[in-house]
């Protein structure tokens, strides 16, 4: 066959691949802050974030608040994929939630510049937090 | 009278192979002199005999098969290296095309429906089959058809060390299952150690990946010999499928973690085991497919194709593995979300 065809059917599949692997990460450079702020929120004192873990996390990017007590909840609904198998190593946290409900970590009282990353445990996965 | 016949050979991967085919060879009653170029795969043999060279190969392949080569008379009219070049020029769109659809399955987000309410073996059996076609498939099937293809290019009775492979699987899972109800969190199986598992099971796949494209035939001499003869040593025995049936359950898989979990949940033999069986019946399907496809693939007319494609899939899926692997002990960022 035709070497040339074929190479321009190889590049365009390179680039496809590309699109595939860069798309959904576009967050991680700044991120839509504004839609970002939904999943904060303080009761009584402590920030609590919310995410959402099945396929994959949501919202992969969040802006929290610095120096207050924060808890993330990652809400688990009929998770059976890698996203429930959940590892936060800052915190050295490693668990497989369960399939259904909401996981309650304590993360203290984080500071401004040391976001937090969860993965889940074969690292396709991830989500991040950023405090400021 | 002395008559020269010329072999194309397979399953040289080393340069002893050289010395040890003609070794062989030499044995024979009615060879007469014997030479392996294995630069072009080829083996030029005199004899005294009258037998067609198709009859003079099947003859001489029962000797070599079962060191893992094989002798053919096809394939033969074009030199190697160019018939070579032609093949991983369509190898590789073909490889890339499967790889982009199979990223593209894992981002359309049709596998990440839920399965709600309380596990059970159907459950669970629905779960492997959906699982068998997720970014699990880039571990466990990568590795699965590296090592298929391989074994099916150096030794055409595969099929026994398919179904051992997959008799190991299906009985370490349900025996790890119901060992899991009994024990419970007391064997917590360790996210560093999966990971690690999964980062050697990458390496793995990337070098078999690479020896499939054959990129590197030329220079073998890279390839360290010993560990071939290892490789070739191992691959022929029944231990060693059944063995790596049984580690495929601690390799890094999300769905196959949260079946652990909930066979750990389950709190009896039984449970547990029906549980991690139905995941482990449900992941079959795909699974040998992968393995018995290849086999049938190996054995048709399109085998070079079709393993230097299979090589540059597995070598894709072994990167993603590896990086996500990385990523996931923290070594590296992550580098993508799929």
């Amino acid at each position: 066959m035709n070497k040339i065809a074929l190479s321009i059917v190889t590049l365009s599949l390179v680039v496809a691949l590309g699109i595939i692997f860069s798309w959904g990460s576009e967050g991680r450079a700044g991120g839509s802050a504004g839609g970002a702020a939904q999943n904060v929120e303080t009761r009584e004192g402590v920030q609590y974030i919310t995410i959402n873990a099945r396929g994959g996390y949501s919202p992969r990017v969040s802006y929290a608040k610095a120096d207050i007590p924060t808890k993330l909840i990652v809400k688990t609904n009929g998770t059976y994929d890698c996203s429930a198998a959940l590892v936060i190593r800052a915190l050295g946290f490693q668990k497989i939630l369960s399939p259904t409900g909401e996981e309650i970590i304590d993360i203290g009282t984080p500071k401004a510049g040391a976001p937090l990353q969860g993965l889940c445990s074969m690292g396709m996965y991830s989500f991040l937090v950023n405090f400021k | 009278m002395l008559k020269t016949h010329i072999f194309h050979i397979t399953g040289t991967h080393c340069p002893s192979c050289k010395i040890l085919i003609e070794d062989i060879l030499r044995e024979q009653e009615m060879v007469k002199h014997v030479q392996v170029n294995l630069e072009r795969e080829t083996v030029e043999i005199g004899t005294n005999s009258e037998k067609t060279s198709k009859e003079f190969a099947e003859i001489l392949n029962e000797k070599i098969k079962p060191n893992g080569y094989t002798l053919s008379i096809d394939n033969f009219n074009t030199p190697t290296t160019e018939r070579y070049d032609d093949v991983i020029w369509k190898a590789i769109p073909m490889g890339l095309l499967f790889l982009t659809l199979f990223f593209l399955l894992q981002k359309s987000g049709i596998l990440n429906f839920g399965i709600g309410g309380q596990t059970t073996p159907m459950t669970s059996f629905l779960i492997g089959l959906i699982a068998s076609v997720s970014s699990c498939l880039a571990v466990v099937g990568g590795l699965v058809l590296s090592l298929s293809a391989k074994i099916s290019e150096d030794n055409e009775s595969d099929t026994k060390t398919f179904i051992l492979f997959h008799a190991g699987r299906l009985v370490s899972f349900a025996l790890l299952g119901g060992l899991l109800g009994v024990i419970g969190n007391a064997i917590g199986i360790n996210f560093t150690f999966t990971a690690i598992l999964g980062i050697i099971a990458s390496v793995v796949m990337i070098s078999l990946g690479l020896n499939l494209t054959g990129v590197f035939s030329k220079h073998r001499v890279t390839l360290p010999s010993g560990i071939f003869n290892f490789f070739r040593k191992i691959e022929h025995k029944s231990f060693t499928p059944l063995a790596i049936g049984f580690g495929s359950f601690f390799l890094p898989c999300g769905f196959t973690q949260s079946m652990q979990i909930a066979a750990v949940g389950s709190g009896s033999f039984i449970s547990g085991m029906l549980i991690m069986f139905a995941f482990a019946l449900g992941t079959l399907p795909m699974l040998a497919l992968l393995s018995f496809g290849s086999a049938s693939f190996a054995h048709g007319r399109h085998a070079p194709l079709f393993f230097k494609s299979a090589g540059v899939v597995v070598v894709g899926l072994g990167i993603f593995a590896l990086l996500a692997g990385l990523a996931g002990l923290g070594v590296i960022y992550p580098l993508f979300n799929i």
